[in-house]
């Protein structure tokens, strides 16, 4: 008896601890969000002449190019996207649809795959650009 | 707990096999092919099997497990539904097992409380952990339909907009991968914590649990952390229902994981305790009517039994019963 209520016991403190650890990763993530005070760093205008990357890595990832866009621009006000090669783009869906100015650039693929990111509820899609 | 590390352990080694054999000896055709064919091939022959062996059994005499008043005369009320008579009665039984648990609703507890009385009382977590798993893994298979047709069908598109309701995170949250999850957790919890529980739990029942919740982790590291690319996943599986054998295109280990473990989910299915699925629509406790005073059951198997009634032996014995002066009931 003595034994099984010992077991119970650290049974409800792991799963304690561990939802704990789960909720302060949770809360102290937000520290590096700070609200940056310094101006937002700009290139000085949007180059949609070449690409950011090879065209069979972007198909793959840009995704997390384009989430990690956001991340870095809306907590952090870095603008700056610097390629591999070193040269420098504006970091903004304009920089990608600029030159993928097909209505249908995104729409194709993700209809057929069936997925559906939320990025027109705020940016204005291609679809519905005049 | 043994019993415990086990199945854990099992599972742990079934998830590395296909990530090695894809990551490093490039096994894609074996892991995307040949395996989902196979799997696919034994659960829907096996689980066949297993019911036409049910169907087989004779069920001579009705053994439904009822708690209402059965169907007699006119004027005694009966229950319907605890206490069906009539095939449609059944059948809503049934139904309102399969979809809510009814007889979980009634699960009990029993407790020794401090001085020393046995005290029961309604305990409702089981039916509520199991029906949250149970209908958050089936919305979530059929929001799976996604990559089986070319135009995913209007009614799973509703769901998974339901299910994205929060819309938060990128790509959407979708609430029944939190809700499977911590009901994964406290059916594993439930047979851990307490002592009768854990005598009684064996290895097969840690290990589907331990299965499934390794399909969900690496479904959704796939979805929301290492963002999948999904093309050749689509491609892959329109291949596989249009029966092609194509080798599947570049697509990341992981997703191979996943695959595996439902494949071995899928094989595992037949031959084990998962086979409640089809076995409760098969329960002859559950799908009978219960109209035993209606009705009278003959077993048919009974060997045929030459009876001889008294009037028959009066017959052959009158003379001498009269000499005798026993009392005859025909002169
Ligand atoms: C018992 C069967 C299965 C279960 C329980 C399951 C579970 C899950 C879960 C919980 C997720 C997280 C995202 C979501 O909920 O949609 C997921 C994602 C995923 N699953 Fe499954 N899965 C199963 C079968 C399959 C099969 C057969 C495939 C083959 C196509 C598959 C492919 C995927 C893919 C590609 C993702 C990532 C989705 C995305 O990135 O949006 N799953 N799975």
């Amino acid at each position: 008896m003595e034994v099984m209520m010992k077991s119970r016991k650290l049974l409800w403190l792991v799963t304690f601890a561990a939802f704990s650890i789960v909720v302060a990763l949770y809360v102290f993530r937000n520290g590096e969000a700070e609200l940056s005070q310094k101006p937002l760093a700009r290139v000085s205008a949007i180059d949609s002449t070449k690409c950011i990357a090879p065209k069979e890595f972007m198909r793959a990832n840009h995704m997390q190019v384009l989430q990690g866009w956001e991340r870095s621009v809306v907590r952090e006000g870095d603008r700056v996207h610097i390629a591999s090669n070193g040269s420098r783009f504006q970091k903004s869906l304009g920089t990608c649809l600029g030159c993928h100015n097909n209505r249908l650039f995104c729409y194709n693929c993700h209809s057929y795959a069936n997925v559906k990111p939320k990025c027109w509820n705020c940016h204005l899609s291609p679809m519905e650009t005049p | 707990m043994k019993k415990v590390f086990m199945p854990l352990v099992m599972v742990a080694i079934l998830a590395l096999i296909p990530f090695v054999g894809v990551q490093y000896a490039g096994l894609s055709y074996l892991f995307g092919v040949i395996i989902p064919y196979t799997a696919i091939v034994v659960l829907l022959a096996g689980f066949l099997l297993r019911l036409a062996d049910w169907l087989r059994r004779p069920v001579p005499f009705r053994i439904p497990t009822t708690c209402g008043q059965e169907k007699s005369l006119e004027w005694i009320k009966y229950d319907r539904f605890e206490s069906p008579h009539r095939f449609w009665e059944v059948a809503a039984r049934v139904l309102f097992e399969v979809l809510f648990f009814r007889s979980l609703f009634r699960n009990t507890k029993a407790e020794i409380h401090k001085d020393a009385n046995l005290a029961y009382g309604s305990h409702k977590w089981l039916w509520f952990g199991g029906l949250a798993f149970h209908w958050s893994l089936l919305i979530i298979v059929l929001r799976h339909s996604r990559f089986f047709f070319p135009m995913v069908p209007g009614f799973t598109d509703l769901l998974s907009h339901v299910d994205g309701f929060f819309d938060v995170t990128l790509p959407t949250f979708y609430i029944t991968d939190a809700v499977v999850l911590v009901a994964i957790t406290f059916l594993v919890f439930r047979r851990l914590n307490d002592a009768k529980m854990r005598l009684i739990s064996l290895q097969t029942d840690y290990f589907p649990l331990f299965l499934i919740a390794a399909i969900v982790v690496v479904g959704v590291f796939m979805r929301y952390l290492t963002r999948l690319d999904i093309m050749p996943v689509k491609d892959q599986m329109l291949r596989l229902v249009n029966f092609s054998v194509d080798a599947p295109g570049d697509i990341g280990a992981l997703f191979y994981v996943h695959l595996f473990l439902v494949s071995v989910l899928a094989i595992y299915f037949p031959f084990s305790k998962l086979m409640h699925a089809g076995a409760i629509f098969l329960s002859p406790t559950r799908n009978q009517c219960n109209n035993s005073r209606e009705k009278r059951h003959i077993n048919p198997w009974n060997t045929a039994i030459k009876f001889r009634t008294y009037a028959e032996y009066e017959d052959d014995y009158r003379e001498k019963m009269k000499k005798a002066k026993l009392p005859i009931e025909k002169q």
